[in-house]
C-alpha cells in the first residue's frame, strides 16, 4: 500500500512540475518580418539596471560604498559596449525621452506579463538629433543578481513569494525584459524575457562584463528566431 | 458545340472576375458580434479634414439598408475630433487597420482613451479615415477597448453610394431594442437568473422503473446467443451453469427505490433497492415437468453507488445534472414454485433441483442525467451494466455429485431505467 501511494504521489509531482516549466516568454506581432539588421536605436539603457544582493556584490566588487549606482552604471555601459560591437550603426536614446509616457503591461503568457514604459499610439518618437528612427528596442528592465529564475519575478503567481538568499552561488545571472518597437506605427513587434546563467567561482568585474555580453547575445539571437518564426 | 463550350468558359471567368472585384469593393477583416440598436445614435469619427460620408444621408443609406434599425442619428463626433488623445488614437488606428490583424492588436492603450471609449453609453462610433483609394472603417462600443469590426470599403465620389456601401458591409444586422432609463436600472439591481450556487447538499429520493436483459447494446449477439437460448432439462441440466441466464428469463421489467445525496454537486452516493421477477426457462419438451405449475425467481437486489456528477443550468426552472456512478451490490434470490395440485407428490428431479445461492455479490457501472424541474421534481434517465458473481473456489463437499452445483458464477446484464425524483436541500 505503501509503494502505491509512494507511486502515486511521484506521478502527481511529476504531473506538477511538467505543467509549471512550459511558460511562453516572447510575443511577436505578426508584423514582425525582420530583425534589425545593421543599424540599431535602443532606449532605456540608463534606469533599467537593478542588482539585487547589493550585499554579496559588494563583498565581492570594489566599488566602496556606492555598488548599486556604480555596479548597474558599469552593467550599462558593458551592455552599449557589446551592442555598439553588434550592430554598425548604434544610436542611443537618452531616458527622458520616454519618462513622460504611461507604463504599461504586455502579455507574454497566461501567467506572465512585462511591464514597461511604451510611446503613445500616434505618437513618433524622434532622436535627439532631429531624425526618426524606424526601431526602437526599449530594454525595460534588467535584473541583476545570483542564480534567479525569471518565472518568480513576472509569474503574477509566484511574484510574491520569498526567496531564501542561497549560501553557495553558482551562477551570477542576468534576466533582462524589453520590446522592439514599431516607431512608425507605434506597435510592440517583439517582447521577451530573457534568462542569462553564467557560473562564478570568484567572483570579478569580467564575470559582470561576460554576463552582459551573454544577455546582448541572448537578446540578439531572440529577436532574429522571433522574427523567423 | 465547340463555340459554345468557349462562349460558356469565358462567361464564367468574367463572372469569377466580376464577383472577385465587386468582394473586393467592401473588405471585412472581422466582425464581433456587437449589439446594433433600434433607432441607434451613430458618430462619425474621422481623422481627415472632411469626412468621406455626409452623416444625414449616411443616416438615409442605414433606413434604406436595415428595415429594422427605426430612426437612427447621426452626427460628426466632434468632442473626439477636437481631443489631442482621440485623435491621437484615430491616426494610429487608420496606419495600423491592416487584414490579417485581429481586434486585440487594434486596442487603445492610453488610459484616458480607454475611459472615453467606456463613457459611450450605447453609442456606435463609426471611425472612418481615408487611405488613398479606401476608406478605413471600425466600429466602436462602449463593451470594449478595441474595435468591434473593422474592415475597408472602395471609395468613390459619390458619398450616398459610398454610404449604402458601409451599411450593407457594417450594419446589416439585425437590431436590439435600447432598454429605457427604468428599465437599465432595474436589470442592474434584479439577481442574475443563471447565477445561482450550488448546494453544499442535494439530497433526493425516487422511484424508478426500467428493462434488463443480457444483450448488451452495440455488442455482438453472438456472445450471447448460448446463454439466451439455453434451456433447463430435468429441473437442473443446461449446457453451462456459469450465467444465471442459462436458467432464467433475462430480459424482464426493473423496479428500484433508491435515495442519494450529492455533495457540491460533484460527488455524491446512492442506495438502492432493485425488483424483477425472472421465469425459469424449462425444456418444454421435458415429459418432466408435466407436474410443475409454475416456477419463477424474484431477484431482490440492494447496493450502494458512488457518483460523480456536474451540473448545468440551461434555463431558470431546469437543473441537468449529468452523472456517473459506479457501485457493488448483492443480490438475493427467492425462488416460488409449485406443482400441479393434482400431484400429490413430486418427482425426485423436482427435489434435487437447482438452487441459487444467497446472496450473489456484483458491481454496477453507468451514467445517466438527472433533470430537475423547479429545484424539486426529478425525471432521471439511466443505464449501466450489473453483474453478479459467486465464489468459483468453495470447499468440495462429499454431497457434491449429488447437489446440483449452485449456479451464477457470473451473471452480467445491461439495464435502463427511467426515474421519478423529488430533490431537496436538507442544509444550505
Amino acid at each position: 500500500m505503501a509503494r502505491l501511494w509512494g507511486t502515486l504521489f511521484v506521478m502527481a509531482a511529476l504531473l506538477f512540475t511538467g505543467c509549471a516549466d512550459s511558460y511562453q516568454w516572447s510575443a511577436k506581432h505578426p508584423a514582425y518580418k525582420q530583425a534589425p539588421y545593421g543599424e540599431l536605436t535602443i532606449a532605456g539603457l540608463q534606469k533599467a539596471f537593478v542588482i539585487t544582493r547589493t550585499k554579496w556584490f559588494a563583498n565581492r566588487l570594489d566599488f566602496g560604498d556606492s555598488t548599486q549606482i556604480k555596479a548597474t552604471e558599469f552593467c550599462a555601459k558593458a551592455m552599449e559596449h557589446e551592442f555598439r560591437g553588434g550592430y554598425s550603426k548604434l544610436n542611443v536614446l537618452p531616458d527622458s525621452l520616454l519618462a513622460n509616457f504611461p507604463e504599461e503591461s504586455q502579455k507574454l503568457d497566461d501567467r506572465i506579463f512585462m511591464k514597461g514604459k511604451l510611446p503613445e499610439q500616434g505618437v513618433i518618437v524622434n532622436a535627439p538629433d532631429g531624425t526618426i528612427p524606424p526601431q526602437i528596442l526599449l530594454i525595460h528592465e534588467v535584473i541583476i543578481g545570483t542564480d534567479l529564475k525569471r518565472e518568480n519575478f513576472f509569474d503574477y503567481a509566484l511574484i510574491h513569494n520569498e526567496l531564501e538568499d542561497k549560501r553557495d552561488v553558482k551562477n551570477i545571472s542576468a534576466i533582462v525584459s524589453y520590446t522592439l518597437w514599431d516607431n512608425i506605427k507605434q506597435r510592440p513587434l517583439f517582447s521577451a524575457v530573457d534568462e542569462i546563467q553564467h557560473p562564478v567561482i570568484k567572483l570579478t568585474l569580467n564575470d559582470l562584463e561576460q554576463l552582459m555580453r551573454l544577455t546582448v547575445q541572448q537578446i540578439r539571437k531572440n529577436m532574429y528566431t522571433g522574427a523567423g518564426k | 458545340m465547340k463555340h459554345l463550350s468557349l462562349i460558356a468558359f469565358v462567361a464564367v471567368i468574367l463572372m469569377q472576375a466580376f464577383l472577385s472585384g465587386t468582394a473586393h469593393a467592401k473588405d471585412v477583416f472581422f466582425d464581433s458580434h456587437w449589439t446594433l440598436w433600434q433607432n441607434a445614435d451613430i458618430l462619425i469619427w474621422t481623422p481627415d479634414k472632411e469626412p468621406a460620408i455626409d452623416p444625414k444621408e449616411f443616416c438615409l443609406s442605414l433606413r434604406r439598408n436595415n428595415s429594422g434599425i427605426g430612426e437612427p442619428k447621426c452626427r460628426l463626433f466632434g468632442e473626439w475630433e477636437r481631443d489631442t488623445v482621440a485623435m491621437r488614437y484615430a491616426t494610429w488606428l487608420s496606419n495600423n487597420i491592416e487584414p490579417g490583424l485581429n481586434a486585440h492588436l487594434l486596442k487603445a492603450r492610453h488610459p484616458a482613451m480607454m475611459a472615453k471609449l467606456q463613457a459611450l453609453e450605447d453609442k456606435i462610433v463609426l471611425f472612418i479615415a481615408d487611405k488613398g483609394d479606401k476608406l478605413q472603417i471600425a466600429i466602436f462600443d462602449e463593451t470594449t477597448l478595441e474595435p468591434r469590426s473593422a474592415g475597408t470599403v472602395q471609395k468613390k465620389n459619390d458619398k450616398i453610394a459610398l454610404g449604402d456601401d458601409i451599411a450593407s458591409a457594417f450594419f446589416g444586422r439585425n437590431t436590439k431594442r435600447r432598454l429605457t432609463k427604468e428599465e437599465r436600472l432595474k436589470m442592474e439591481t434584479e439577481p442574475d437568473d443563471l447565477y445561482k450556487e450550488t448546494p453544499t447538499f442535494r439530497s433526493w429520493a425516487g422511484i424508478s422503473a426500467g428493462y434488463a436483459q443480457a444483450h448488451i447494446p452495440l455488442t455482438p449477439y453472438n456472445w450471447y446467443k448460448r446463454k439466451i437460448r439455453s434451456r433447463v432439462s430435468n429441473y437442473r441440466a443446461t449446457r453451462d451453469s456459469v450465467s444465471l441466464w442459462n436458467f432464467m428469463d433475462d430480459s424482464t421489467p426493473l423496479f428500484t427505490l433508491y435515495a442519494g445525496g450529492i455533495w457540491f454537486g460533484f460527488i455524491g452516493g446512492e442506495i438502492f433497492y432493485r425488483y424483477s421477477n425472472h421465469d425459469v426457462k424449462i425444456d418444454e419438451r421435458d415429459e418432466v415437468y408435466e407436474e410443475l405449475d409454475h416456477w419463477n425467481f424474484t431477484q431482490h437486489e440492494i447496493g450502494l453507488n458512488v457518483m460523480f456528477a456536474r451540473t448545468y443550468d440551461p434555463f431558470k426552472w431546469l437543473d441537468l445534472h449529468l452523472f456517473a456512478f459506479l457501485g457493488f451490490q448483492y443480490s438475493f434470490y427467492s425462488e416460488d414454485i409449485d406443482v400441479k395440485d393434482s400431484k400429490k407428490k413430486p418427482s425426485r428431479e423436482y427435489q434435487t433441483r437447482f438452487r441459487t445461492e444467497d446472496p450473489y455479490k456484483g458491481a454496477l457501472f453507468g451514467f445517466g442525467t438527472q433533470c430537475v424541474f423547479l429545484q424539486h421534481y426529478g425525471l432521471s434517465v439511466r443505464t449501466g451494466i450489473s453483474s453478479r458473481g459467486k465464489d468459483v473456489y468453495v470447499e468440495p463437499s462429499p454431497d457434491a455429485a449429488a447437489e446440483p452445483t449452485t449456479i451464477g458464477a457470473t451473471t452480467v446484464d445491461w439495464f435502463v431505467s427511467v426515474g421519478l425524483e423529488y430533490h431537496w436541500t436538507p442544509f444550505k
